[in-house]
């Protein structure tokens, strides 16, 4: 569990606000398993049904942790599957997940408007698009090199808009 | 000025027509032909084709406005679209203007470039609306918003656009943060400019301005230490395609790769080396590691760099690397300092296990990269100590020179290009090391390359050697002059000791500016066809046959170059130990001869004198003129 964060004023309202949204009208497929302290959320995610019907994760329970920063919403905050992740293309056993909107910088594609009900919409659809239930390449060697570190260390490409 | 020194200037011209063969005016034409790659070093007045210009700040901000203001006024777009388009264009004008009319929407749409909307009503204004940064509502007079429309606080805007500055040049694209914005509207440099503080502005410029020359294919900025000029390309490059050039504030650096001037080398090649270079210092320290015990004393025992000569630093026991002999029985008879004999037929026998094979297989070929990093090293270090003396000598030693002589400075220049040729020179002969060590990799299976090897071996020695004798004359020569003359200062000046300087170190700054050139010239169009370029001369019996009848070098003659690849001379041979003989054959094939007295390779081989010194030919070519 990460420790609790400083937060400037306006983090701190945004994500009161947002926690407030969400309370209204929860995203699909998702709720809330723990907001304590604010700046650590764990959501509960369920496995969503593939397009034309297709099973792949529809019958799986994930949990995904949302760690947010001090200069949140202009930096990202730290979004990662916990134990055990999808089996995805894009997701690593460590729970680390190759999407752009992730991520600030060079190629991301996160922008300060995004909201974390947004964020995790994304992700569900994520699983929903994929038709090939399968580890991303060189998994075992990217968590032994990184392990728990964040990340936003990482240094991603993001080529694959489909999946 | 005296009268001293007027008779000092025309003396010296007459003379140097006579002994030289070549007026300034000759001189000069031949320079526009040699095109070095430091030419642009020179004050402009030499050469005339300089491809590349030094832009200082000024000028680069004059050429950047005008490539703004003529791609404003073809398209009819204001400053800001103007520098998106040229950007994403790569300062291209011309390309800007043809997609920019074939393809208007769709360059606008990549840009985020939306159409502004009409002004939005009196009563638009005083609503509210929420921002979507920090999810609270103001005014819409006091939020900000791109042409799409998508308002955010300025507060909100303010930290957007702090975090792009900070993440670099690429902030220049900065778009609408909305996740609705279908468009990914670009924000326009007024919003930018408004929110953002007084550093941040002037940062933005920054940006904007190294823009010209970072995202520009035809601009780099200078490599030297605290330049702030950049140089602009004015020729056609291919990809890849190297070019030396050389800023006012005197760096010297290729356009392409931006590592060290590197002419006649390709960039590839210096990359390649450069990476071997670091790889392998680690390499060197694990075989120095690796040390062998002092036959004698059991002491471990580090290798000298390149020879095989070891001396044990305990008990002083000098010993051979390969068969660990005693050194004393090593020396010609063994092959000389890079081949042990001894261990070549020990070898045969049978006596050295695999692992001692295996080790003097790994050994040999850092031995070779070894032999060519030495040297290239060397000349490295030659160069920069070259280039401290030359600042030395210009700033120095010219003026009490000029002083002391009563000759007006701009007469003592040839001391200047002495040391610029020294400068320049190293820096070409120490790559061509790094060339030498890719090119000829396979000279020990095939005789083809063994044959270019030797050829490209003579050049190089041929430019080497000249080389040492001009720094020698530029430094030693120079260095007693200066002192005799400080000595003599009151009237005992020696003028025609000192003319007879002038005349060889001139004679000598030409001379290996020739071989260099030759060596560049040859290294750039490769060896492939070289024996179809001499084999003209070689015909009209000026080949082998022909230098048979000096008589001196009839055991190598026939076999031309390539026999120097089996003479039994493996390996690297050090140049200096290079048997006279392997020249002649050398000079036979190629069809020009050496001068003695100068070294200039003469093309014309029924020539009695040289046509640099005019010093009579010696040996077999000379006075007969018996080649033909
Ligand atoms: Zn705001
Ligand atoms: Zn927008
Ligand atoms: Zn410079
Ligand atoms: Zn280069
Ligand atoms: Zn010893
Ligand atoms: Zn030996
Ligand atoms: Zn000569």
């Amino acid at each position: 569990m990460a420790q609790a964060t400083r937060l400037s004023t306006v983090a701190q309202r945004r994500i009161q606000s947002e926690l407030n949204e969400w309370m209204r009208s929860p995203p699909e497929g998702c709720c809330l398993e723990s907001c304590e302290p604010m700046t650590s959320w764990v959501v509960i995610m369920q496995g969503p049904e593939g397009a034309g019907g297709v099973r792949l994760y529809s019958d799986e329970v994930f949990r995904v942790r949302i760690d947010f920063g001090e200069q949140y919403p202009l930096d990202p905050p730290d979004v990662i599957f916990l134990a055990p992740a999808p089996i995805h293309p894009h997701i690593y056993s460590n729970g680390h997940i190759c999407l752009d909107i992730l991520y600030s910088g060079r190629n991301g594609g996160w922008s300060p408007a995004l909201t974390m009900s947004k964020v995790v919409l994304s992700l569900r659809s994520m699983l929903a698009s994929n038709t090939d239930k399968r580890k991303p390449p060189g998994d075992a060697e990217y968590c032994a090199r990184v392990g728990n570190r964040s990340p936003k260390l990482s240094n991603w490409v993001f080529e694959d808009d489909k999946v | 000025m005296s009268d001293d020194s007027e008779e000092f200037r025309s003396g010296s011209e007459d003379e140097e027509m006579s002994d030289y063969g070549a007026s300034d005016a000759d001189m000069d034409v031949e320079d526009d032909d040699d095109d070095y790659g430091f030419a642009g070093a020179e004050e402009v007045s030499t050469v005339p084709k300089v491809p590349y210009k030094v832009l200082p700040k000024e000028d680069l901000n004059k050429q950047r406005e005008k490539a703004l203001r003529e791609v404003m006024d073809v398209l009819g777009i204001d400053e800001d679209t103007a520098m998106r388009v040229l950007r994403k264009y790569k300062w291209d004008s011309s390309r800007v203007q043809e997609e920019w009319f074939s393809k208007y929407d769709q360059v606008r749409e990549s840009l985020g470039l939306v159409d502004e909307p009409g002004p939005s009503g009196r009563a638009a204004c005083e609503a509210e609306e929420r921002c979507f940064i920090c999810f609270d509502s103001f005014p819409v007079r006091d939020m900000r918003s791109a042409a799409c429309r998508h308002y955010f606080c300025k507060d909100c805007w303010r930290g957007y656009i702090t975090q792009a500055l900070s993440s670099g040049p690429a902030c220049l694209d900065l778009r609408c943060p909305s996740t609705e914005c279908k468009q990914k509207a670009c924000v326009p440099c007024a919003l930018v400019m408004e929110l953002a503080s007084g550093e941040e502005q002037s940062k933005y410029s920054t940006y904007m301005v190294r823009s010209f020359v970072e995202d520009n294919s035809s601009m780099c900025w200078c490599t030297g230490k605290n330049c702030e000029n950049a140089i602009q390309c004015l020729v056609d490059r291919g990809p890849d395609e190297a070019m030396d050039v050389i800023c006012s504030c005197s760096a010297t650096f290729c356009f392409n790769c931006k590592e060290e001037a590197h002419r006649p080398v390709s960039c590839k090649t210096v990359k390649t080396w450069l990476t071997k270079n670091s790889a392998e210092s680690e390499n060197m320290n694990w075989i120095l590691a690796n040390t062998k015990p002092c036959p004698k004393c059991s002491r471990p025992i580090e290798k000298n760099q390149g020879c095989m000569h070891m001396t044990c630093s305990q008990c002083r026991f000098e010993f051979c690397w390969l068969c660990q002999g005693d050194w004393k029985e090593h020396g010609e008879r063994t092959g000389g300092f890079y081949a042990c004999n001894r261990f070549e037929t020990a070898k045969k026998k049978g006596e050295y296990d695999d692992e001692s094979r295996r080790r003097e297989n790994a050994k040999a070929s850092l031995e070779r990269y070894m032999h060519y990093f030495e040297r290239f090293d060397a000349h490295s270090k030659a160069r920069e100590k070259a280039r401290l003396d030359a600042s030395k000598v210009s700033k120095d030693w010219l003026e009490q020179l000029a002083d002391i002589t009563k000759t007006p400075t701009s007469q003592l220049k040839f001391i200047n290009e002495a040391w610029n040729q020294i400068v320049e020179c190293r820096r070409m002969l120490k790559w061509t090391y790094a060339y030498g060590y890719y090119a000829f990799e396979d000279a020990d299976r095939n005789s083809e390359v063994a044959r270019h090897k030797g050829f490209f071996e003579f050049l190089q020695g041929d430019a080497e050697r000249s080389l040492e004798r001009l720094h020698e004359a530029a430094e030693k020569d120079l260095g007693a002059h200066v002192t005799k003359a400080r000595n003599q200062a009151d009237g005992g000046f020696d003028a025609d000791a000192f003319q007879t300087f002038r005349k060889n170190l001139i004679g000598l700054t030409d001379v290996t500016a020739g071989f260099f050139d030759k060596l560049v010239k040859q290294l750039e169009k490769g060896f492939s066809s070289m024996e179809a370029d001499y084999a003209g001369q070689v015909d009209d019996g000026a080949g082998p046959s022909g230098v048979n009848e000096g008589g001196e070098q009839a055991a190598g003659a026939a076999g031309g170059p390539a026999a120097t690849g089996t003479t039994g001379h493996k390996g690297r041979r050090s140049k200096k130990a290079r048997g006279v003989d392997e020249d002649v054959v050398l000079l036979g094939e190629q069809g020009f001869w050496t001068c003695n007295k100068c070294t200039y390779n003469n093309q014309d081989l029924t020539a009695r004198r040289c046509e640099v010194c005019n010093e009579a030919r010696a040996g077999p070519g000379g006075g007969a003129g018996n080649r033909r």
